[in-house]
């Protein structure tokens, strides 16, 4: 049986097709084209990088790049609050960036795509992924112990602790699932799961951001806020236009967020 | 009369003696028989399973990122402190499916989906370009699968990953040597959570307390370590952890993209030319075209078209 199985899928398999059903995705020549032979190619994009801000801290960015480093090139900085002086550091922003990702694929025998879903499916991610969970645990529907569910675009990948359980439910094929208030006919195929093979992270400046750190306990949040902005404006002092400032204040944290301008 | 009936349960018993003796030798014969088809049967599973693995190898993502640009967004304070413990990157990685465009092909891309079926419908177009009216054919564009995934990297503000240890102790002393080391703050060390030291590779990952002190650190490139009067300099460098969410393949549909073909003969050569008359003809509606966005030929050495989503 399985030995026919895999010399149909192998005979009906054209080059650079998988031999198993996925789900389409409809793709675009947008004018992108190389001369020569086809090369692998793939594009990156919706980078998120969330960077943990401690405590008397603060992140001032610039409109301009170079007030940024204009305001670097003082390591200390002395901002006059009434009477008083808050001495503090500033330092520049390093993010870590991938440079580099290698990644192969493979057949996973201990998971299976779940496909077919209908039209119009009035469940949350959670409630589909339960739903499915519950269904394809029970042995007496041929499956068994669910040990992870992703949801995918056009399907649901389940992983099963035992091998053979996926292989069976992937000869059987079709299944009549309660999604709701009907069955849907859904489809389980085999699922290929990718592999790091390399990853390389370098460190890339923020040039239009600062960080301003062991900021001192004496002022409230909204008050640090307006006097780091005064500061920080004055082309006296070598500042410039800011377009944000975002304050810690000692005893707190604050997640920055930074995204990739395209994506 | 006993005996004769002796004898016939004699004759009988080595009869069904013989016969099972028979049999077994039959049935010996047959199951080695089976024995060994099943191994060739095993092997050739063994053999078609590897070639499976292989065909199915195809979707690599193998890429240099080019800088992006990067701007702060927006601040959040989530409620988890594990959220707190690492510098977290993400971003989407998908395939540009590849298609090699023989030399007589064309791909043209319309702007609504609809022109591109009903061009496809009509299968064949008179077009006429420069002096010469081609005849030219139809068809949705064959492509490939492509990979599409999330890679999630995390780098700790809280670990730090040290090599070039020297095997100089015992591996309890040596990590008591390396805890004390990191935690002179003199040295810009800090409170040592704990240790873990592989003394065969001669790396160790030291978790802090704080969450400052590795930043520190790592500003510098390696790091004093004492063992009996002597300094080492062992190598620092930043804790990361990588790995991929929402794995899969897909199989590439085109909607919007027809491939052309026919162009093979044509007397002229110039490629810019060509794709300018066929974007004319099929921009007309009176031609079943309408809006169109993109031109692609190949009168010579094929080239790449790439598709994205």
């Amino acid at each position: 049986m399985r030995l026919q199985e895999l010399q149909r899928n192998l005979r009906d398999c054209p080059q650079g097709k998988v031999p198993f059903p996925v789900p389409e995705s409809p793709l675009v020549f947008r004018g992108h084209f190389q001369k020569g032979k086809a090369m692998a190619k793939s594009v990156v994009s919706h980078v998120r990088i969330c960077y943990p801000l401690p405590g008397g801290s603060a992140l001032v960015t610039f409109d301009d790049p170079n007030v940024a480093k204009q305001v670097l090139q003082q390591k200390e900085h002395q901002i006059n609050v009434e009477g008083f002086r808050l001495r503090v550091q500033v330092q520049p922003l390093e993010l870590p960036m991938l440079t580099t990702i290698q990644v192969s694929s493979q057949m996973n025998d201990h998971r299976v795509l779940v496909s077919g879903f209908p039209a119009g499916l009035k469940l949350s991610e959670e409630e589909l992924l339960d739903k499915l969970e519950i269904f394809f645990g029970k042995t007496k529907n041929g499956g068994g112990d669910v040990e992870m569910r992703e949801l995918l675009q056009g399907g649901v990948m389940l992983g099963f602790t035992e091998a053979g359980v996926a292989q069976h439910l992937c000869q059987m094929g079709q299944f009549m699932v309660p999604l709701g208030k009907k069955q849907s006919c859904l489809r389980v195929s085999p699922y290929m799961s990718g592999k790091i093979q390399k990853a390389e992270v370098r460190p890339q400046p923020v040039p239009q951001s600062v960080l301003v750190l062991n900021i001192p306990d004496v002022l409230d949040g909204p008050e640090l806020q307006d006097i780091l902005e005064i500061h920080f404006q004055k082309p006296t002092r070598g500042g410039g236009e800011v377009e944000a400032v975002t304050v810690v204040p000692p005893g707190q944290r604050g997640l920055a967020v930074f995204t990739s301008k395209s994506g | 009369m006993a005996a004769d009936e002796d004898n016939k349960e004699q004759v009988l018993k080595e009869c069904e003696q013989a016969e099972e003796v028979m049999k077994d030798k039959q049935n010996q014969k047959s199951v080695s028989e089976i024995i060994k088809e099943n191994i060739q049967l095993k092997k050739e599973i063994e053999e078609l399973e590897a070639e499976l693995q292989e065909t199915t190898r195809t979707s690599q993502i193998n890429e240099d990122i080019p800088e992006t640009k990067i701007k702060f967004t927006s601040v959040e304070n989530p409620e988890s402190d594990s959220e707190f413990s690492d510098i977290s990157y993400s971003c989407q990685v998908s395939s540009k499916v590849p298609y090699e465009l023989q030399k007589g092909q064309a791909l043209i891309t319309f702007e609504k989906e609809e022109v591109a079926q009903n061009v496809i419908k009509m299968a064949r177009h008179l077009v006429q370009v420069q002096n010469e009216n081609v005849m030219l054919t139809a068809n949705p564009v064959p492509l490939n699968s492509g990979v599409r995934f999330q890679v999630y990297v995390g780098v700790s503000k809280m670990k730090i990953s040290v090599t070039d240890i020297p095997d100089e102790l015992p591996e309890s002393q040596m990590r008591d040597k390396l805890e004390l080391s990191f935690s002179k703050s003199r040295n810009g060390g800090g409170e040592v959570e704990c240790v873990e030291y592989d003394k065969q590779t001669g790396s160790a990952l030291i978790t802090f307390v704080e969450s400052g002190v590795a930043d520190k650190i790592l500003k510098m490139k390696d790091y004093p370590v004492y063992i009996n009067q002597n300094c080492y300099r062992v190598t620092v460098s930043p804790y990361t952890e990588t790995h991929l969410k929402k794995f899969q393949v897909f199989s590439g549909v085109s909607k919007r993209t027809v491939l052309l073909t026919g162009l093979k003969d044509l007397q002229m050569t110039d490629e810019e030319t060509v794709e300018d008359f066929i974007s004319i003809h099929f921009q007309r509606e009176k031609n079943g075209g309408g809006e169109v966005e993109v031109v692609k030929c190949s009168l010579g050495q094929p080239h790449t078209a790439y598709f994205e989503e």
